[in-house]
């Protein structure tokens, strides 16, 4: 695994951390928000918010469905901000 | 003593027409409120759409306020209430001695004043800030420049449930009638286009871009509106005495909190405040020939406001259109518009439309929204739903007088 990647899952990891009131320990790759640390809409649009103000991208609301975990949301971020992680 | 209460006097101020007369023409005709956003620079955001108030002139209407001293959602309602009364016929003089109140709703109260506020605090600091904003900015102004434009020395209330707000009102000014406790009542609500709830929906996903299209298959989401609404009550022994004008009758109404998700409307809860409204009301669902709907246009809204409908009245509902399609989300006055298209649709004869529809939802209960182009009819009962954030749901339900 990349150094990149590493770096960018742990600033994500931080972010979804805050937004869902846990411990980033809490977060795990693939483990569901809305299961795990009971997410809803309201946290999602907050999680891609956060995501938008502080790597300076748009993402479009209709990828939000698919951010349903870390891993996912660091594709779709990668995706939209360009990463070669 | 059993007072029943009904409504002599109507008074919108909206986007598409001020004064009973121009409003009911424009709900006949489907007239479009949405213009490009002029009240801030919108520059910047993605989406530039509301329907605001362009021509308001507050100083046209009112005759005792002294417009430089209050906020625009202030100078919503009194105008508003100003209308309501002139339409309604009674003399004022009468009005300031005799046991006369307000209750108002509203979403943001003085939104505006609050952004420039922040504005002067954020550029200049806070030894800058213009004193009078400050003295603006309380939401209770706005039943207060009811009272004080009509010199009504009753109960002058603001209710802030949000987008049910006039909903809210209405049925406070009600029971305020039926107990006694007054003989007339302005009822209704007022908010005023701003940055933050244009920012705020747009950044929830919720703003449509152009067009707000209720119940169609490609609805995506709300455009903001403003505007005062007001409705004039008093009892139906006076309205006949003074040989009044009676649009309608206030037959009841119902309120409940879905006390669960802040902005995800639950359905079962609407459909037991839809029955609570009924059996407040004295009527059955059979009895309604109407439902003038929230209608937001967003696709959550529509599908679950179509689903507790269908949870009500069966598979085979009376039509239900929405005026935001025409006005976009007036926010806190919305279900005040709607109150003021029941009693106009009872009254006048018809059902306002649901314009901008083009395709049927197919995820959506079969229902008939009335789409496009108002439609002749003789409604009796007509119900006028309001649901706000919070879950906080009120329904009125208006009658012509039996």
């Amino acid at each position: 695994m990349s150094e990149a990647r590493e770096k960018h899952l742990d600033e994500l990891r931080e972010i979804v951390a805050e937004v869902l009131e846990v411990e980033p320990e809490e977060i795990t790759e693939t483990g569901s928000f809305v299961e795990e640390h009971e997410a809803d809409s309201l946290r999602a649009i907050e999680i891609l918010a956060r995501i938008e103000k502080k790597y300076k991208i748009d993402i479009p609301q209709s990828e939000l469905p698919r951010m349903e975990n870390l891993k996912a949301v660091h594709d779709v971020v990668a995706t939209q901000a360009g990463w070669q992680d | 003593m059993n007072r029943r209460v009904v409504i002599t006097g109507l008074g919108p101020v909206s986007s598409i027409g001020t004064g009973v007369t121009a409003f009911g023409r424009a709900l006949r005709a489907g007239t479009s409120g949405i213009s490009a956003i002029s009240s801030f620079d919108s520059s910047g955001f993605p989406h530039y759409m509301a329907g605001e108030v362009p021509d308001f002139d507050p100083k046209a209407l009112l005759r005792t306020l002294s417009t430089a001293e209050w906020g625009r959602t202030s100078l919503f309602a009194a105008a508003a209430a100003r209308l309501a009364v002139e339409d309604a016929g009674i003399d004022e003089k009468v009005l300031a001695g005799a046991a006369a109140g307000s209750s108002i709703g509203t979403t943001s109260g003085e939104s505006q004043v609050i952004e420039a506020l922040t504005a002067e605090w954020v550029h200049s600091g806070l030894a800058e800030v213009t004193p009078a904003y400050a003295a603006q900015v309380p939401a209770s102004r706005l039943a207060a420049a009811v009272n004080q434009e009509l010199r009504l020395t009753g109960e002058a209330v603001t209710l802030s449930t949000a987008c049910s707000a006039s909903n809210y009102a209405l049925g406070y000014a009600y029971d305020q009638i039926v107990t006694g406790d007054a003989d007339y009542m302005i009822a209704g609500g007022a908010d005023s286009v701003c940055r933050w709830a244009h920012a705020g929906f747009y950044r929830l996903g919720a703003l449509t871009e152009k067009v707000c299209s209720p119940f169609d298959k490609d609805r995506s989401g709300i455009l903001t509106g403003e505007g005062g609404a007001a409705l004039f009550l008093e009892t139906l022994e006076s309205a006949t005495e003074r040989g009044a004008h009676i649009y309608a009758e206030v037959l009841g109404y119902g309120l409940n909190c879905d006390a669960n998700h802040m902005v995800a409307p639950d359905p079962v809860s609407i459909a037991a405040c839809m029955r609570r409204a009924h059996h407040n009301a004295g009527i059955t669902p059979a009895d309604v020939d109407y439902i003038c709907a929230h209608g937001t246009g967003t696709p959550a809204n529509d599908a679950m406001e179509a689903q507790a409908v269908v949870e009500v009245f069966g598979t085979r509902p009376p039509p239900i259109s929405s005026i935001k399609s025409m006005l976009g989300h007036t926010m806190g006055a919305a279900s005040g518009f709607g109150a003021i298209a029941a009693a106009l649709a009872l009254d006048e004869g018809f059902l306002p439309p649901t314009t901008n529809y083009r395709t049927p939802d197919p995820e959506l209960p079969a229902i008939d929204p009335v789409p496009n182009e108002s439609r002749p009819a003789q409604p009796r009962v007509v119900q006028n739903n309001g649901f706000a954030f919070g879950g906080n749901n009120a329904i009125t339900i208006l009658g012509r007088v039996a």
